[in-house]
Order: structure tokens, then C-alpha cells, then sequence
């Protein structure tokens, strides 16, 4: 008696439990889950017309996307130089600017690499520096590879005297110290804070020393798994550029080296960019591939 | 970064129009330098000139790296347009730190006169279309044009059907997008009219 008690028991258990659920539910289950006698067929009208699937759910990514590199030109840093400066011809040297953005693996959350460099050769950020020296000197010349904006003499004082001003620092070589103080600029320059005066240093008699000290450290930064910073003026010649590069390069790298653990960081790509030309891939090497192109080649005046 | 093919294509594109193109030429060993001043604006004749400066004194800087090229820009558009070209007289040799200042945009780079042993031919670019500018400039220079190489024969020819398919997508894709911002517009509107139905009633 008692197997058929626990029969009933167990069929009325049945009974309780069936009404609550939906009564389709075992025929829909004959088409939704499949079985394992029916072959799974997918057919291209979805089998139940216009029902709605659910919305893909996207992908996400931890890394930045990296590409693979093996479809890609890359040039030398001659090769890019000799393509920018063609590009930027007729442009002021002081204001175009060679870019490298660094491409790095790495993932999206996480510390992102940052800290400052001072270049063997300055960039100049925002710092414009006007020279008074000598007109038709070679300190002009020298002046003007540091990136002086204006380089000058009677010619700088007639345009500042204009209200022409394009620089925010201004100094004086020692040679033309008497011609500052008779073109009586004082009351132009004072109330800017751009006189000359041997007590600021901005009197010199290194050009270069001085103009380095006025130029500080350039930050950079991690944004998108890219570094980006300017490497060097137009003006630069390649040796200048590829010491910049490689002082760039060696502090990232160890930057790199140094990074968590759990957040592992590797070099990708390294691409070279000027202010109007477009991202040459570099490979590292130096000299140009068409032997008729010497590095002293891409140094004459832009 | 953008994707490298992409990339590639684009990059392509504008560095063989720098090898090939107007002005690709080989300047004679005795120019030492170039020195063109307009001004900034193109009205009074300054449209050749900053033409000139745009398509063809890229590609002749690309095919003479060590000619120093400078371009002075001035903001005074009834001023002159020239272009200076600087030969070496035969059998003189030039000093190699001769001062030179660089490119300018405010007209601080006047064109040098001519060092020792140098001499100093001008063209006057003002109210010329740059074709003739050039045409001039060749004559004058010496320049020989570059032909350019099977191979950049084939890469331009790639970049022109890349830029036909282009403008043919770009269409294609301009229509769709009408077509469903149409749709759109419309489906609104519908919409809005029933609200204003039902809002009175």
C-alpha cells in the first residue's frame, strides 16, 4: 500500500505543480531547445519568421586595437624628412613643428605612461623668442637655427615700434647692447616685460646657452594608447632630429620596462609627423635609401 | 591610430603626386637657391604665385633636398610678386656659410641679394597663372623634368581607380543615407500629426 500512497503522493505533486506553469511551455520546447534526435539546421529565415533576437552584444576590447604591421611601408628617418620638408617648403621654419606619435600595446584601463623630457635640442612650445643682434651676422644665423622668430636689428626695433611684436621673450646679444639702448624701446618693451636687461640674463653673449634655459622640459603624456610630442622644429637638421628621437625613444622605453605588471606595456609602432604633412612609419634606420640624398642634404634653409 | 592599409592608401596618394606631377624636375648643379615673395591673400594678382608655391615648389624642394628654398609672405597684396633664382657664375666658389634668413610669413625674409660669385635672375609672377610661371621658371633654371618610373606610372594609375570607386560609393552611400533620413523625417512627422489628433479628440 505504501508504493501506491507514494504513487499518488508523487501524482498529486504532478497535479500541483503543472497548473502553475504555462501549459504551452512543452510544446515550445519542442522547437526552441534542441534535441538531441532533431539535426540542429539553421535555415536563412530564422524558422520562426519575424522573431525577434536578441541584440548582439558587443564585443569589448581590454587593448587598444593593434594592427598587423606587415603590410606596411616604413621609411627611414632620412626618406621622411626628405618628403616633409618638401611638403612644408615655404612654411617659417620656427613654427612647423616634426610630431612622433609612439604607438604603444597596452590595455585601456590602467596606469598610462607620463612623465617630461628635456630634448638635447629644444622644441619650443609656446616660448617665441625674438634675438636682437647684428644684422647679416652669423649670430643671425645661429639665432635663427635656435628658433628665433624675429632675428634682427634696426629691422626688429622699425617692427616693434610698429606694434608688431611676435615673440614673447626677447634677448639681446652684447654686440648690439648700444643699439638697444638708442632705439629708446623702453616704453614699448617695459610694460611687457620683454626689455633686455643683464640682471634677467636676457643680455648675453651665448646665444645658445641662453635660449635653452629660456626653453623648459616638454611633458608628455599616454592618450589612447598613443605618446605624442613634438620632436623638432623644420629647421632641425636630421643628426638634431635623431637625437631627439632617440633620447625620446630610450626614456619611453624604460618607461615602458618600468610599467606594472599587471598592466604590461609593449612599443608597437613609432610614426613621424610634421604640422601639415602626413605620418611616415619609421623603421629605425637612419640614412635615406636613394644613396643620391645625403643627411647634409636636408639641412639647407627652409 | 587609423587601420594600416588605410593609412597606406592615403599616404600613397599624395607621395607619388610629390614624385610625379608639374614641377618635378632636377634643378642644374649651379642653382644655389630659390626666394619667391607674394602675398598672403590672392586678390591683385596673387593667385599664380601661391599656386606656384602649393603644387610645384614641393615637388622641385623634393627633387633638389639641398636647394634651400625660402618663401617670404607679406600682408601687402598691392606689393610685388617675384620669384628670385640664384646661379653660381662659372667657375666661382661659393662661401657655404652664406647668411640666409629662413621662409616668413610677415615679409621679414626679403630676397637676399646675390653673394660673391653669384648672380641673380628674377621672374615676375604677379597676374600669371602658375602653369606659366613654371613654364618660365624651367626655361630660365634649366631644370630637367623627371619622368617618372613604371612603377609610379602603376601606383598613380591604382590611386585614380581608387579615386573613381571612391566617388562611386560615396554616392551610393549619400543615397542611402537621404533615403533613410527621409524615412526618418517622415515617421516623425506621422507621429506628431497622431499626437495632435489624439490631443484633440
Amino acid at each position: 500500500m505504501a508504493s501506491l500512497n507514494q504513487c499518488l503522493a508523487s501524482l498529486a505533486r504532478l497535479s500541483l505543480v503543472a497548473p502553475a506553469r504555462p501549459t504551452v511551455t512543452p510544446t515550445l520546447l519542442k522547437f526552441l531547445v534542441p534535441s538531441a534526435t532533431a539535426p540542429l539546421v539553421r535555415r536563412a529565415s530564422g524558422g520562426g519568421g519575424m522573431r525577434k533576437r536578441p541584440a548582439k552584444k558587443k564585443k569589448t576590447y581590454k587593448m587598444f586595437r593593434s594592427y598587423d604591421l606587415s603590410q606596411i611601408e616604413q621609411y627611414s628617418l632620412c626618406d621622411a624628412m626628405r618628403y616633409l620638408r618638401a611638403i612644408e617648403v615655404g612654411r617659417p621654419p620656427a613654427s612647423v613643428k616634426y610630431d612622433l606619435a609612439i604607438k604603444i600595446k597596452t590595455h585601456k584601463n590602467g596606469p598610462v605612461l607620463r612623465n617630461s623630457i628635456r630634448l638635447p635640442f629644444p622644441v619650443k612650445t609656446d616660448t617665441r623668442i625674438g634675438v636682437i643682434c647684428p644684422e647679416d651676422s652669423p649670430l643671425m644665423v645661429e639665432a635663427q637655427q635656435l628658433g628665433a622668430v624675429a632675428v634682427g636689428q634696426e629691422s626688429l626695433f622699425e617692427s616693434i615700434r610698429e606694434g608688431n611684436i611676435p615673440f614673447n621673450k626677447l634677448i639681446c646679444h652684447v654686440d648690439s647692447q648700444e643699439a638697444l639702448k638708442q632705439a629708446n624701446l623702453g616704453k614699448i618693451l617695459g610694460p611687457k616685460g620683454l626689455m633686455p636687461n643683464p640682471k634677467t640674463k636676457t643680455i648675453t653673449n651665448d646665444l645658445k646657452a641662453t635660449v635653452q634655459e629660456l626653453i623648459g622640459a616638454d611633458e608628455y603624456r599616454e592618450r589612447g594608447g598613443v605618446v605624442r610630442i613634438a620632436v623638432g622644429q623644420l629647421g632641425f637638421t636630421p643628426k638634431m632630429l635623431s637625437e631627439n628621437i632617440r633620447a625620446l625613444m630610450s626614456l619611453v622605453k624604460t618607461d615602458i620596462s618600468n610599467a606594472d605588471e599587471n598592466h604590461p606595456k609593449a612599443l608597437d609602432e613609432v610614426v613621424l609627423s610634421s604640422t601639415n604633412g602626413p605620418g611616415f612609419s619609421l623603421n629605425g634606420t637612419f640614412h635615406s635609401t636613394d644613396e643620391k640624398v645625403k643627411p647634409e642634404d636636408l639641412q639647407s634653409v627652409m | 591610430m587609423v587601420g594600416v592599409i588605410r593609412r597606406m592608401n592615403k599616404l600613397n596618394a599624395q607621395l607619388v603626386r610629390i614624385r610625379n606631377g608639374p614641377g618635378a624636375a632636377v634643378l642644374p648643379q649651379d642653382v644655389t637657391r630659390i626666394h619667391m615673395e607674394f602675398a598672403h591673400k590672392f586678390n591683385n594678382g596673387h593667385m599664380g604665385p601661391r599656386k606656384f608655391w602649393q603644387d610645384a615648389l614641393p615637388r622641385l624642394k623634393y627633387w633638389n633636398p639641398a636647394v634651400p628654398m625660402v618663401v617670404n609672405r607679406t600682408h601687402d597684396q598691392e606689393g610685388p610678386a617675384t620669384l628670385t633664382l640664384y646661379f653660381r657664375e662659372p667657375g666661382a666658389t661659393l662661401k657655404s656659410d652664406v647668411p640666409q634668413p629662413g621662409s616668413s610669413t610677415d615679409g621679414f625674409a626679403k630676397a637676399p641679394t646675390p653673394a660673391e660669385g653669384e648672380r641673380a635672375v628674377t621672374i615676375d609672377m604677379k597676374n600669371r597663372r602658375s602653369e606659366a610661371i613654371l613654364k618660365e621658371f624651367m626655361d630660365k633654371s634649366g631644370a630637367v623634368p623627371v619622368k617618372p618610373t613604371a612603377q609610379d606610372e602603376l601606383l598613380m594609375r591604382e590611386v585614380e581607380e581608387r579615386e573613381v570607386q571612391s566617388r562611386i560609393d560615396y554616392e551610393r552611400i549619400r543615397k542611402l543615407n537621404e533615403e533613410a533620413k527621409r524615412e526618418k523625417a517622415m515617421l516623425a512627422q506621422a507621429q506628431s500629426e497622431a499626437a495632435a489628433i489624439r490631443g484633440e479628440s
